[in-house]
């Protein structure tokens, strides 16, 4: 039996005979699919090699990004 | 005496009227002769008490359910008045007791906010039962009276002196005109704990005689429907503790509004207006929704929780997961519909004024339950925007012409079985995709990568709304609980085709993610596929390779370099597969120890010292037979490292690292800086990895070396040494074209190495892959910082470019 984690609310789920799967609820899938829809997915895209600096900006935008 | 009894038969004409219409149509007048009108019987008689106790003359009030389904309801009221009755020449008493809807005609001021409307009286009751007995406790007083089947057996009759006061009713039904007598204990307990509720101080007792453990209930809420909505949400889980409470108590309109939201979709709101549960709502109901829909709207702006005013909060938004009680008391109320369960009185704007105002307040006071509540709402507003962005995308591809988005270049082939749809990044990998293609079968869709410029040294990549539309319409299956159909998929193959690079990786993350969420079926049925195309293209003589990744040019590399070439190390010969592999990892061990001495301030001196006290011939891993934690953890070993980076010239200090119980060496550098070599540092995946490396190679595989090649000789000190020479070696007389990306191919070369069912490999990507995929995804875009950065980096490591 897989177990799955909700991606957006992190309840776990049940993956079989799940008609939301990997979501726990219509709710959460349709809630991700707006977040897909409204590009609001976006990876940091690194170069190879970070600083620290590098690493302190990504978490300094990151957080206000989702304030 | 003689006197009232003449009067009596006279009257008892119109008594037998009243009784008559109520037996031929009961269901007129308590709904139905069914459960309902039986259980009704119970209700309007103890309405009559709830009065008394509204008027603030009653607090207790006694249901008892006897052996026969007989009922006996008591209160502490005044009790019926007894007094005779002056038009009708009657005791009061007996006229409330024979006469339709006359309870209110005595005393129309004491009963400011009556609810009795639906209250056809308790005559009916008397009516409709096979019998009654009524007993009155007034003035000092005992006064009795009995029915049979509505009629008086006798007038009303002083029998004694008592210190009580209030009423007593005992009611039998009538089995001619019920279908059923038996009363339901749970179905009263239920109606009976409404009214404690919306009636708070009152107290209520309930006793069921007929089993032979008797049942029995209290109700008593002094928090009134506070109470009721906790009750209501007793299974399901609240999104705040308390719930919401607001009253107003005037002489025109008292208002009574609880609420709480829990985390289901559903909303229950119950509306009283003097008890009276209107099921229809009305005036009352409307004022509560307005002022909900309008508060939240409100805050969610002001909050700047909907940050782009994209989504308005509609009321079914604002209302999801709400469980309310509004109960509403006002005299003279008025009422509309055949049940009489709507209230046309206008209280709609005070109402809605009074809310308005509290429930701003409250939230103000409250930001964090606030937070919750609207976060709901907005949740469920985005759901439902959602919902129609996706039936849009369904709609406008099957209006549009043939549907497929413009960028699509189909395939001939209609049997999805045999077709294949390559989705590639960019315009013009997508352009060499369409013209090396086998157009008779394989589809070409190209996707860009949106960039976003988040900040000056950051960009964020992703897919944008026009790409996730035509990737939808191209695939053909819809989206969404309604629309979507894996048997319309377009294409058995759906192969990945990115570039080899981090990019190309975000890319195809952001795209299993999107499959592996919104798509599953997509996954679990197999359709689904990474193509994959070649890093770089090498030529020796006339022999042309394309090979894959950095890891498998680099064992390219060592082949070419290793092919001939023999090592001998402590007087062992090491050749081949089992040289080739040696040196894989030596590389390993200095991209990782490189990236571990610069969190060493760039001393790569020092973190060759650090390395050897761990790993070296003489380190303490093997020495003591200890793993790299026990280090940290048992001070005379720390000491022995110390030791060793003292004696390599370092200004040293051993220190507890009291947060973990461990210890910690602090160094200072030539520079003068100082770095702490502790637990955390060594955790790093570079440490960790570069200790593991190097206690392998340095058991199998440490200078110095004998290089032997077609009869000659050389002496080799190290191992660094030696992979530069076997570098060299191997790039002799070889040529090597690095692709950039899928663009630099030429559409010949894609067909040949990634799209010809002949020569190409394409991974099957499976639900493990997809969670995996999922997984990194998350770790991307949480906000877990420590974990994202370990990822990263770890990351970054693996796919960092040789040098070659």
């Amino acid at each position: 039996m897989l177990e799955v984690k909700c991606p957006i609310c992190n309840t776990s789920a049940r993956y079989e005979d799940n008609e939301h799967r990997p979501f726990c609820s219509e709710r959460c899938k349709l809630l991700d699919f707006g977040a897909w829809v409204d590009e609001e997915y976006a990876l940091p895209v690194e170069e190879t090699s970070m600083t620290e600096e590098d690493i302190a900006a990504l978490e300094r935008a990151h957080q206000t990004g989702r304030e | 005496m003689a006197k009232a009894k003449t009067d009596y038969s006279a009257d008892s004409i119109t008594v037998l009227e009243g009784r008559d219409a109520v037996r031929k149509r009961p269901a007129m007048y308590i709904g139905s002769t069914g459960d309902l009108g039986l259980h009704h019987l119970v209700y309007e008689v103890v309405d009559n008490s709830v009065d008394e106790a509204l008027a603030g003359y009653c607090d207790t009030i006694e249901v008892t359910i006897h052996v026969d389904n007989s009922i006996t309801v008591v209160d502490n009221g005044r009790g019926i008045p007894t007094d005779m009755h002056k038009q009708e020449g009657r005791s009061a008493a007996e006229v409330v007791m024979t006469v339709l809807h006359a309870g209110g005609k005595f005393d129309s001021n004491s009963y400011k906010v009556s609810g009795g409307l639906h209250g056809v009286g308790v005559s009916c009751v008397n009516f409709l039962s096979e019998w009654l007995k009524l007993e009155i406790w007034r003035e000092g007083k005992t006064h009795e009276m009995e029915f049979a089947v509505g009629i008086p057996t006798a007038p009303l009759k002083e029998t004694g002196t008592t210190q009580k006061r209030g009423t007593k009713i005992t009611f039998k039904p009538d089995g001619d005109i019920f279908d059923t007598t038996v009363y339901s204990f749970e179905k009263l307990s239920e109606r009976l704990r409404e009214k404690a509720f919306l009636n708070k101080g009152i107290r209520i007792f309930i006793k069921d005689e007929r089993e032979e453990e008797e049942k029995s209930h209290e109700f008593y809420y002094k928090g009134g429907i506070a109470e009721f909505v906790k009750h209501l949400n007793r299974n399901k889980s609240p999104l705040h503790d308390e719930p919401v409470y607001f009253e107003m108590v005037s002489d025109e309109l008292s208002i009574e509004v609880s609420m709480q939201y829990n985390d289901s979709y559903d909303e229950k709101i119950f509306s009283f207006a003097n008890n009276i549960n209107t099921v229809d709502g009305g005036t009352h109901l409307s004022g509560f929704r307005g002022a909900i829909t309008r508060t939240i709207n409100a805050y969610a702006e002001s909050s700047g929780m909907v940050k782009n005013a994209k989504v308005a909060l509609t009321g079914d938004d604002v209302r999801e997961g709400l469980v309310a009680v509004v109960s509403v008391k006002i005299p003279q109320p008025q009422f509309e519909g055949q049940t009489k369960g709507k209230l046309n009185s206008p209280v709609k704007g005070p109402v809605e004024s009074f809310l308005n105002e509290k429930l701003g307040e409250f939230f103000e006071q409250h930001p964090a339950v606030a937070k919750k509540i609207v976060g709901k709402a907005v949740d469920a507003a985005r759901a439902r925007d959602a919902a129609r962005k996706a039936r849009e995308i369904v709609r406008k591809s099957a209006m549009a012409g043939s549907g497929l988005p413009g960028k699509l270049a189909d395939c001939q082939e209609k049997d999805p079985a045999n077709s294949e749809l390559y989705i590639v990044e960019g315009d013009s990998a997508g352009g060499s995709a369409k013209q090396g293609r086998d157009r008779k079968n394989q589809a070409v869709l190209p996707l860009k990568g949106k960039i976003l410029n988040v900040e000056k040294a950051r960009f964020d990549k992703m897919l944008g709304h026009g790409e996730i539309k035509a990737l939808i319409t191209a695939l053909g299956t819809g989206i969404g609980k309604e629309d979507f159909d894996i048997s319309k998929l377009r294409y058995h193959k759906v192969c990945l085709m990115t570039d080899a690079d981090v990019d190309g990786s975000h890319i195809r993350t952001l795209l299993l993610t999107f499959f592996y969420r919104q798509m599953p079926e997509l996954i679990e049925g197999g359709y689904v596929y990474i193509a994959q195309p070649p890093l770089y293209k090498v030529k020796k003589g006339r022999k042309e390779e394309y090979i894959k990744d950095e890891k498998a040019m680099f064992r390219y590399l060592m082949r070419q370099g290793t092919d001939d070439v023999q090592v001998q190390v402590d007087g062992r010969t090491v050749e081949g597969r089992s040289l080739s592999k040696a040196l894989e990892q030596t590389t390993e061990l200095e991209n990782y120890s490189g990236r571990f001495a610069r969190r060493l301030g760039n001393d790569k001196r020092l973190m060759q010292v650090i390395l050897d006290a761990f790993a070296g011939r003489e380190g303490v891993l093997d020495k003591h037979k200890v793993k790299i934690k026990r280090v940290f953890a048992q001070e005379e070993l720390m000491a022995e490292v110390e030791g060793k980076i003292a004696a390599a010239g370092y200004k040293t200090e051993l220190i507890p690292d009291l947060e973990h119980g461990l210890s910690e060496i602090e160094i200072t550098l030539t520079n003068a800086q100082k770095v702490v070599f502790d637990w955390n540092l060594a955790s790093y995946v570079e440490f960790q990895k570069s200790v593991e490396l190097m206690s392998d190679l340095e058991e199998e595989f440490s200078g110095p070396f004998v290089l032997g090649e077609n009869g000659t000789s050389e002496s080799i000190e190290n191992r660094n040494a030696l992979l530069e020479r076997v570098t060299t070696m191997a790039k002799k007389d070889l040529s090597m074209q690095r692709y950039k990306g899928l663009g630099e191919m030429n559409p010949e070369q894609l067909w040949e190495t990634t799209m010809d069912p002949e020569k190409r490999t394409l991974l099957q990507v499976r639900i493990e892959d997809a969670v995996e995929t999922e997984d990194l995804f998350t770790i991307l875009m949480g906000d877990q910082v420590e974990p994202r950065r370990k990822f990263i980096e770890s990351n970054a490591l693996d796919v960092k470019n040789l040098d070659v």
